[in-house]
């Protein structure tokens, strides 16, 4: 699962997209705008951000909207990860501190 | 800030660590702008305000991913004396991000089922 979600951030257009994304839901073609990318090409790379549940879609009538997928397991777990690490460093630098204050 | 609150079914983790300061020094640390940001910069807050304080208690922090999708989160650290003169700091770290609500229309009902039932 965390590859999924390596891979598929791993090309800039689909990060491009996912960051696009990550500011607000919007439908594909409101996506396009202001990106060098064609419809199927778009199509492709939301699919690829679907699978690895980066993104997911809600059909609104005859459109569709993307917006990030905060619930994806993977997106969860990626966080988990990163403050699993992030928390031992911080707390060896507030030991380095804490031996620098005064009493 | 009651949505926090009821934020129970998130993931959270939690850390214990034994620090080599006495209390009153570790609280300083945690509290006062001016350390805290020396070893918990405020980038990675949401606010550098905290959420609460509890003097030489608890204090919580709202936090923010810097990646995307910016995921929001809540950080509590409690302190309390140690044996040795030192300080065990206890830190609880739980996403609180209101899209990771599921179904909110249901649990905002969850405790009245039967209200609504017609005769």
């Amino acid at each position: 699962m965390e590859t999924d979600i390596f891979k598929a951030l791993a090309d800039p257009t689909r990060r491009a997209i996912f960051e696009k994304l990550a500011g607000g839901g919007m439908n594909a073609s409101a996506l396009r705008d202001g990106m060098e990318i064609s419809q199927p090409a778009m199509s492709q790379h939301l699919g690829v951000l679907r699978n690895a549940r980066l993104v997911r879609e809600q059909r609104q009538g005859r459109f569709v909207n993307y917006e990030v997928d905060p619930q994806g397991l993977a997106l969860i777990a990626r966080w988990l990860t990163k403050y699993r690490a992030y928390w031992p460093a911080r707390v060896d630098t507030l030991k380095a501190l804490l031996k620098d204050m005064d009493q | 800030m009651s949505n926090i609150d009821a934020e129970q079914h998130t993931e959270q983790m939690v850390f214990d660590y034994e620090l080599d300061a006495p209390l009153e020094k570790v609280w300083r640390a945690l509290s006062i702008p001016a350390f805290r940001e020396k070893w918990l910069p405020g980038v990675g807050l949401a606010d550098p305000e905290p959420l609460s304080s509890a003097p030489c208690e608890e204090i919580r922090y709202r936090m923010r991913d810097g990646e995307p999708p910016f995921l929001e989160s809540v950080v509590t650290f409690q302190v309390t004396p140690n044996a040795d003169g030192g300080t065990r700091l206890r830190i609880i770290h739980g996403l609180a991000d209101a899209r990771l609500a599921r179904d909110p229309p249901k649990a905002a009902n969850s405790n009245l089922p039967c209200l609504m039932r017609a005769a």
